[in-house]
């Protein structure tokens, strides 16, 4: 036995060894008996969600090990431990997992083992997930189907060939897109960052290779809902109607619309109203709207009383006067009787618009105040809860309706008084508000007091003046007859209008004659108070030139006024207008002042007619006044010309001698005066012998000096015009016996009248120039030109430098006055130096004798010679410019030196 | 003289001028149809504008079985009127579906859709008039034996989609038939091929 125990201490070793090993195998046998194998694992899967939920008998373990592959390609999609608990209900496991593509696409194997820590146990049987893509299924096919997303989201699509076909491309919107191979049939493509569809959604499609079959799917991408405002408020006083704005669009449409809920109950769509009526109310709403893609819940809370909006009111109707009418309107709903009201009515008429508000207790009628007689109403009502007011109800459909007719109001009398002791009683017309009906004809009476006679007339309606003859009222022994004027209609006689007609007409012109000057808002015009006026003034006016029952306007002024602004449609430009106050009193009306002025003024439309005649040396020029109505403007002056045939030369410009006669006067140089302007319009041209002189060519012209020269526009600057001034031949021989084109349309019409007319002879003798020597005659009518003879006495004085200023447009003034050369013929200086400068107002009833000395010598006639003229030559011009400026420097150097003692 | 040739006149005006025949009506109606049937392809193209390149497979949606191997004109009119009633149960498919599907729209597709309701209707009444006899009452009701499977096997929106094409292509197909089948009726019955 010692042999053994001595001869076995070497063999021990590999026994040593052996249970080492068996040990540690026993001790890993056992670890692996404790992590039991997952059985019994089962697969549930959602295909809409592409959620697979796995549960499985794990025993006590929490930690698997989770591995999912696709079945055909053995790729694994999946591999994770994760931790799971047991549920102890059930006593399995389960855990979910999402696919990224849909669970269609293919056939997925899923395994499961035990893990602790690094210990696991066996893998679990491998269940399968079948896909689409199996043989059985041969079908070309694409997954997922109408799918809806939110917008931006990703989507995985796959499509599974037709058995036997080849798979070609997936597109979306032509554009091909990158895809994976899921399995032999199967190819995935995703989507990103979708944008939202169409109301058919979005296509997305599948080919074949080559392109011989087709597949798709729509994809739907939208928003959840997400409304807003909801409101309730009662009509009835019973029901709740709620509405809320739909917010902004799902692009959701169809089966997959907002669905509306409102406490619950269904609210039954249309296309565009988002409404709900509840039968009660309720105090408290929730709104639960829900599409596929979530739901949005809104809530609203409010008492009845304080949401209460009326009906439209229904059945409007009235009952009409002539100056109110009564509207009235019936309510749908029996409950507003009680209700306290206050409702707004809209009136219409002509385009106007105003609102009444009433208030009441189930108000169903107002009384409109403040209408006018026949005429068209339209009328339309909206209420709403007069206290805790919300919102006005809708407006009830309008209603038109007319009020009755009434008595006219008294028109507007005035009277036109001619020089023969006839003329007219005028009214203005009454307008539609003014007739308050029809009307059917005015009556006129005329009614002495004195005599207690009356005498009336009717005219038709369309009548608006009735002729007067005093020599009838002759034998009365009264200053002055009344006339009264009613205008009638079917509802009776208007208020009568009078005014006062004197029987004999004193002919007593005012004083002054002003000028009016037209502005944006007319002419205004200003007067002092007349003490004697008691009821006010009235101003008429009409065209100067009309003489015989003008068609005349008028406007009356309170008593407490003192100026009016005149407009009227009427006013044409370069048409005179004359302007008269009258005050009125118990008395017939008195004439108390006078202006006259022009809305624009214009060049003249004819020209001067004018003559010459012979005498010795001299020649005497004469011309005619032109006519009121072809001025068209305050006419400032004359312009002498001479014309050679080719152009025209300045022999005088009136202008140039009012203002260096003024000067002259102040210096106290000229003791004498050497030119008289007076009542005649002539001039003498003395003529010395002067070889140069073409006198087959020269003639001589008179041009009415016109405002252009205000704007610096020299007459001799501008070009040729079509116009030509009235020509004459050298010592008075008319030799261009053509037609004479006229300067201006009219001008080639001569007035044999107007050089019989008052006129001031002015002859200057002696006056010698380079080229001639000139006899010029002035005529102070001329500068103010001539109005009415009486307002003589009234004339201007030129070199007073008032400052009128014509009220004349460029465009007019540079159009028609231009001359007939076609060479400057003024010389510069004269145009600037001598040119006339418009003044800025021009008070021509202004006493001569207190503004001007000259006045008195321009009384009477005045004869001037002439040897010198104290103007200045120009030797920068050319030859023959000096020779025109130097003509009219000469001529009044000539003029001045003549008045030497 | 003159009055004579008035009263000839008036006579003559008088004298109610002969319109298009029943048949040649029919004729006029079935073409209009097919006109508006294709007007409505394009229009349903231009909203799905895939569809525009691809011509869909699985022939007639339709067919008719013939009882004699060569029918006479009345019975190819009698097959034609089956025809166009399951055409107008087709229309009316595709109305109810795609209103289910995107709701109610008042464009042109949908007008043009609502024409081919109502002439295809009106067509209808006109064949029922040429082919009714004492003995065989006609129909004009929509026919939906066809529809059901055919979308129910498409599967979802896409599908609807592509049963929609079909269904257009086949309204123009059977309206274009009309036409034809009618024009010989016509022909037959008034001796010319005038309409």
């Amino acid at each position: 036995m010692p042999c053994i125990s001595s001869s076995s201490k070497p063999n021990c070793r590999p026994v040593w060894l052996f249970f080492a090993l068996l040990g540690l195998s026993a001790m890993h046998t056992h670890a692996k008996e404790d992590l039991t194998v997952p059985e019994q694992v089962s697969l549930s899967a959602n295909m809409s969600t592409k959620q697979l939920s796995i549960s499985w008998l794990g025993g006590t373990a929490t930690t698997f090990d989770l591995m999912i592959l696709r079945t055909e390609f053995n790729e694994t999609v999946f591999y994770e431990t994760v931790s799971v608990t047991v549920n102890q209900v059930s006593g399995r496991h389960q855990w979910n997992w999402t696919s990224v593509e849909p669970l269609e696409c293919t056939s997925l194997s899923i395994k499961i083992r035990s893990r602790d820590g690094q210990t696991t146990s066996e893998w679990s049987s491998t269940q399968i997930l079948q896909g689409s893509d199996l043989p059985s299924n041969d079908k070309f096919q694409m997954y997922p189907q109408d799918k809806v997303v939110p917008v931006g989201a990703n989507t995985t699509f796959c499509c599974i060939v037709e058995e036997g076909k080849v798979f070609g491309n997936i597109q979306q919107s032509n554009t091909v897109m990158n895809t994976m191979q899921l399995s032999r049939r199967s190819y995935a493509t995703t989507v990103y960052n979708q944008e939202p569809s169409v109301r058919t959604g979005t296509n997305i499609l599948c080919y074949d290779y080559p392109k011989t079959q087709l597949t798709g799917a729509v994809v739907f991408v939208g928003y959840p809902p997400l409304p807003s405002d909801l409101m309730c408020e009662t009509h009835d006083l019973i029901s709740a109607v709620c509405q809320w704005n739909e917010g902004r669009d799902t692009h959701l449409y169809g089966k997959r619309r907002t669905l509306y809920s409102l406490n619950k109950r269904i609210c039954p769509q249309t296309q565009r109203e988002r409404k709900c009526i509840m039968d009660q109310w309720d105090g408290n709403w929730t709104l639960v709207a829900q599409n596929p893609l979530g739901q949005y819940s809104l809530t609203y809370s409010a008492e009845l009383s304080h949401r209460v909006r009326p009906e439209a009111p229904a059945n409007v109707n009235s009952i009409v006067h002539a100056w109110y009418a009564t509207v009235l309107w019936q309510w749908k709903y029996s409950t507003y009787s009680s209700l306290a009201l206050v409702c707004e009515v809209e009136l219409s008429s002509q385009g106007y618009k105003t609102t009444h508000t009433f208030s009441g207790v189930g108000l169903r009628s107002v009384d409109l105040p403040d209408l006018y007689p026949d005429e068209d109403y339209s009328v339309q009502v909206r209420c709403s809860a007069q206290q805790n007011f919300w919102k006005w109800g809708d407006w009830s459909k309008p209603f038109f309706f007319k009020t009755k007719t009434y008595v006219p109001e008294a028109p507007d009398v005035w009277m036109w008084m001619n020089r023969d002791n006839t003329g007219q009683v005028i009214w203005k017309p009454l307008t539609r508000r003014q007739s308050r009906g029809q009307i059917t004809g005015y009556k006129v009476t005329f009614w002495s007091p004195e005599e207690n006679q009356q005498h009336t007339e009717m005219f038709s309606p369309d009548t608006t003046a009735a002729p007067i003859n005093l020599t009838q009222f002759a034998t009365f022994s009264g200053n002055k007859i009344k006339a009264t004027v009613i205008a009638e209609n079917n509802e009776g006689e208007s208020q009568p209008a009078s005014v006062l007609i004197p029987l004999r007409l004193t002919d007593v012109e005012p004083l002054v004659v002003s000028r009016a000057v037209h502005t944006d808002s007319g002419f205004p015009l200003f007067w002092w108070k007349d003490v004697n006026s008691t009821c006010g003034y009235v101003v008429e006016w009409h065209e100067a030139s009309c003489k015989w029952d003008c068609p005349v306007e008028w406007i009356k002024v309170a008593a407490r006024n003192t100026n009016v602004t005149v407009e009227s449609a009427n006013f044409q430009p370069g048409v005179r207008y004359n302007f008269s106050l009258y005050s009125c009193s118990s008395e017939a009306p008195e004439l108390q002042q006078r202006w006259q002025g022009y809305m624009q003024e214009l060049v003249p439309s004819g020209s001067v007619s004018l003559s010459a005649s012979q005498q010795d040396s001299n020649i005497l020029l004469t011309w005619g006044e032109i006519p009121l109505v072809k001025r068209r403007g305050f006419i400032q002056g004359y312009n002498v010309y001479i014309s050679n045939g080719s152009q025209l030369a300045l022999l005088a410009d009136w202008l140039i001698l009012e203002i260096l006669a003024s000067l002259g006067i102040t210096a106290l140089f000229l003791i004498i005066v050497t030119f008289i302007c007076y009542k005649k319009r002539k001039c003498m041209v003395h003529i010395v012998e002067k070889p140069e002189w073409d006198s087959s060519k020269e003639m001589l012209v008179v041009i009415p000096e016109e405002d252009e020269d205000e704007e610096g526009q020299g007459i001799g600057d501008e070009p040729v015009d079509t116009d030509e001034p009235t020509s004459l031949r050298y010592y008075n021989h008319v030799v261009d016996e053509r037609p004479i084109r006229p300067r201006y349309p009219d001008s080639s019409t001569s007035s044999a009248s107007s050089l019989d007319s008052a006129r001031t002879d002015v002859t200057y003798t002696g006056i010698q120039t380079s080229g001639s020597s000139l006899v010029f005659q002035l005529d102070p009518q001329g500068f103010s030109e001539g109005h009415q003879p009486q307002t003589d006495q009234f004339a201007s004085c030129v070199g007073g430098g008032g400052g009128y200023r014509p009220q004349m447009q460029t465009r007019a003034q540079s159009d028609d006055m231009r001359p007939a050369s076609p060479e400057p013929f003024l010389d510069p200086q004269v145009a600037s130096g001598g040119g006339y400068k418009p003044q800025s107002s021009w008070n021509f009833d202004v006493d001569a004798g207190e503004s001007c000395g000259l006045a008195p010598s321009l009384g009477s006639p005045t004869s001037v010679a002439s040897t010198q003229f104290l103007l200045p030559d120009e030797e920068e011009h050319g030859e023959e410019k000096r020779q025109l400026s130097s003509s009219a420097a000469t001529w009044f150097t000539n003029l001045l030196s003549s008045t030497k003692p | 003289m003159a009055e004579q040739e008035e009263q000839q006149q008036i006579t003559a005006l008088d004298t109610p001028v002969p319109g298009p025949s029943q048949t040649g009506r029919a004729v006029a109606l079935a073409r209009l149809l097919h006109h508006e049937c294709t007007h409505l392809l394009q229009l349903y193209k231009e909203k799905e504008t895939f569809l525009s390149d691809h011509t869909p497979d699985g022939g007639r949606i339709l067919s008719l079985s013939l009882d004699s191997e060569e029918p006479s004109t009345e019975e190819q009119v009698l097959l034609l009127h089956s025809a166009l009633r399951q055409c107008l149960g087709l229309i009316h498919c595709v109305i109810a579906k795609e209103e289910e599907e995107w709701g109610e729209l008042e464009g042109d597709y949908e007008a043009m859709r609502k024409n081919v309701r109502l002439r295809l209707e009106h067509l209808l009444h006109s064949t029922k008039d040429l082919a009714e006899t004492e003995d065989k009452t006609l129909e004009v009701t929509p026919d939906h034996q066809h529809h059901t499977e055919e979308t129910d096997g498409a599967g979802g929106a896409f599908g609807l989609k592509m049963w929609t094409y079909r269904v257009l292509q086949e309204l123009i197909h059977w309206a274009d038939h009309a036409a034809q089948t009618l024009h010989v009726l016509h022909k037959e019955r008034e001796g010319t091929e005038e309409i």
